[in-house]
């Protein structure tokens, strides 16, 4: 006769078990479901916390949205900046971890970590002083480079400028990811490749790339989700000018509700650029052929 | 604090210090709390944020007019929350010895912006087309010292009539936009691309002149001190203005009306006290280099000793308090001239949308302008 046993061993454990759980379950639904919820609810009001204002307008917010030009140059701002930082970063961040992996590097764990202070640097910091790098005057890129250019304040420059921080600031993230799969690929798959007269670009191409897929789909989702909610750059180097040319989605967020107060028109935006994240993740799933 | 806690021994005052943008989030969330502040600063570019936590002044409105200027501007139903204390505006700040150099005299200092544009000429220094020395500079702050400010000059508010509507998209301001053009692509005083902030760039000697608010006479003395700089008047079209330049108040203190019923009535003590003392009045004026609201201050000595107040003495009746504007005035006309200088957008389309943007961002402002309080007021 058989009688149902708990899987767990002890009391102990299962108390244990019990206060993780709640634990887990009062901070995901007092820091996440709520706050979502209230913004929400927020998204179809007039909603200033400081003044006090709540005022139901329906749909008003999300139509404003949706017809304001501002919106739509932002979103395709942060679609040039989303897709060039990420080929950016998960190409250079293969290459060079693929180049560390070699047989050929020395001292793998010091270029590893010289790669990867850049992204343990707080963003303000980095933001700061790449600022002082692209001033007309003083900065060290024109010197180096013998040129006249107002990067941050030239149409033309500006939103590539950030660009160019960004990877540089985030690519040593993907370097770290990509070297932690290539130490996981399975030796037998490699090995048996090179008994078959495979060259190197073979390896790569057929090989190694092929097995790398799940972390390429990995880097790749976490950098959409990341870079839709860039903005922290943008307000540090360029506030989103000249004019509104270098607007990004998340900063126009930042703008209404942490400068302008506008709290119910932001969490609209919010939502928006929620519904769009969870699409392009689903897009990357879908090309990638890793759907489930 | 001190001279008052000597005056009551009973009385503690904790002083809480916080940066300045933490500061505007932190307190109206600690005003609608329990335990917020009894006392607290108060910048009137806030007011919307804080009025719904603001107790009145126990001080009889009709002393307070009598003894302070624009008090009629802060009295909402019969009542008064907080007044200003000084007045600050923007003046031209000129580097001496740039001045001299160029040949430059006092009788050379300009009354009007003729005048003012054949100065800032003489005083720019090119290596061929590259400029070396700035004679006049406005980067980042064109629209705070100049175009929220001049249209006074050309007669026109910065509100309609109805007080809410903006008064951008205008001939004056169009003046006032081509004029800034004109300084920088025509006379060649300056450019877009040379220093990103005019007043780094006067600090950092490479300009010879910017329009700069009062604070920026202690800013000069503490943080570039080897600047050898003078300060003139804002000059003017025809010399005979509607209103020299807008000014902003620099408020007295708030009490709030959630304190418990003692502490409030040592908060509105602490204002009186505040308010007639003329020691405490001068320190905070110096301080901020505002020209005291308070009438019988205004030819004090220790006062007409700081230069940048000095010169606004004569005038001081003719500078005019929109009222407490919301920030899109400032922020969407920064990015209609940044339109205009980097972007390539004609005058008329940028004013234009930053017109459009400021009426959508003050949809729901319960701003209303004090621009018909003005003593001159059309």
């Amino acid at each position: 006769m058989f009688t149902k046993t708990h899987p767990l061993q002890s009391k102990s454990e299962i108390i244990l078990r019990n206060i993780v759980v709640v634990a887990m379950v009062l901070f995901f639904t007092t820091f996440l479901i709520i706050p979502i919820g209230i913004a929400f609810a927020g998204s179809f009001r007039e909603w200033n916390p400081l003044s006090g204002t709540y005022r139901f307008l329906g749909l008003e917010n999300y139509k404003e949205v949706l017809t304001s030009p501002l919106f739509w140059s932002s979103l395709w701002n942060t679609l040039i900046f989303s897709v060039v930082v990420i080929i950016f970063r998960v190409g250079l961040g293969l290459a060079i971890a693929y180049a560390i992996y070699s047989a050929l590097i020395k001292y793998k764990s010091f270029f590893r970590s010289i790669f990867y202070m850049p992204v343990v640097t707080p963003m303000v910091a980095v933001a700061f002083v790449w600022k002082f790098m692209y001033n007309p005057q003083i900065g060290t890129v024109n010197q180096i480079l013998g040129l006249d250019i107002n990067w941050l304040m030239n149409p033309k420059t500006a939103l590539a400028a950030v660009i160019i921080m960004t990877i540089w600031k985030d690519f040593g993230y993907a370097v770290v990811m990509y070297m932690a799969g290539l130490y996981s690929l399975p030796s037998d798959a490699l090995e048996a490749a090179k008994v078959d007269g495979a060259n190197s670009w073979q390896n790569f191409r057929y090989i190694t790339f092929p097995l790398l897929k799940p972390m390429t789909l990995f880097v790749t989702i976490t950098s959409i989700i990341s870079y839709i909610q860039a903005y922290v750059q943008i307000l540090i180097m360029t506030e989103g000018g000249p004019g509104t040319a270098t607007y990004l989605s998340s900063y126009i967020i930042y703008d209404e509700a942490f400068v302008k107060y506008n709290f119910g028109y932001a969490s609209a935006l919010s939502f928006v650029l929620f519904i769009l994240t969870a699409a392009f993740t689903w897009l990357s799933f879908r090309v990638s052929g890793n759907e489930e | 604090m001190t001279g008052y806690q000597a005056i009551h021994p009973n009385v503690t005052i904790k002083l809480v210090n916080n940066p300045w943008e933490d500061y505007w989030t932190k307190l109206p969330l600690a005003l609608d709390g329990e335990n917020g502040p009894a006392i607290f600063n108060v910048h009137n570019s806030y007011h919307e944020n804080l009025i719904n936590y603001l107790a009145p002044l126990e001080i009889p409105l009709e002393e307070l007019q009598a003894d302070f200027t624009g008090v009629d501007a802060h009295v909402i139903d019969g009542k008064v929350y907080y007044i200003d204390y000084g007045m600050m505006t923007g003046s031209v700040y000129y580097n001496k010895d740039m001045w001299e150099t160029a040949g430059l005299t006092d009788a050379d200092i300009p009354k009007t912006w003729d005048e003012m544009r054949e100065v800032a000429k003489k005083l720019t220094i090119k290596e061929g087309d590259k400029l070396i020395q700035a004679g006049l500079n406005f980067n980042d702050d064109f629209h705070q010292n100049y175009l929220l400010g001049l249209n006074y000059q050309l007669g026109e508010n910065l509100f309609q009539e109805d007080g809410r509507t903006p008064n951008v998209n205008t001939d004056a301001m169009k003046q006032i936009m081509q004029m800034l053009v004109d300084l920088y692509h025509t006379d060649g005083v300056g450019s877009e691309n040379f220093g990103e902030k005019g007043s780094d760039s006067f600090g950092q000697g490479q300009s010879a002149m910017v329009i700069q608010w009062g604070h920026y006479y202690n800013t000069l003395n503490t943080t570039w001190t080897d600047i050898n700089f003078g300060v003139f008047e804002i000059p003017t079209f025809d010399g005979n203005p509607y209103a020299y330049n807008r000014y902003n108040g620099e408020s007295s203190f708030g009490v709030n009306k959630n304190a418990p019923a003692e502490q409030q009535a040592v908060a509105q003590d602490f204002v009186k006290y505040f308010l007639a003392n003329d020691d405490a009045q001068i320190a905070f004026n110096l301080a901020m280099s505002t020209f005291p609201a308070k009438k019988s201050l205004a030819d004090n000595e220790k006062v007409m000793e700081n230069p940048s107040l000095s010169i606004l003495s004569e005038h001081i009746d003719r500078y005019i308090w929109p009222g407490p504007m919301p920030s899109t005035m400032e922020t969407s006309l920064k990015k209609a001239g940044q339109d205009i200088f980097f972007n390539g957008v004609d005058i008329d389309t940028a004013l234009n949308e930053a017109q459009e943007t400021i009426i959508r961002d003050m949809k729901s402002s319960t701003f209303q302008s004090v621009e018909s309080l003005y003593k001159y007021a059309k």
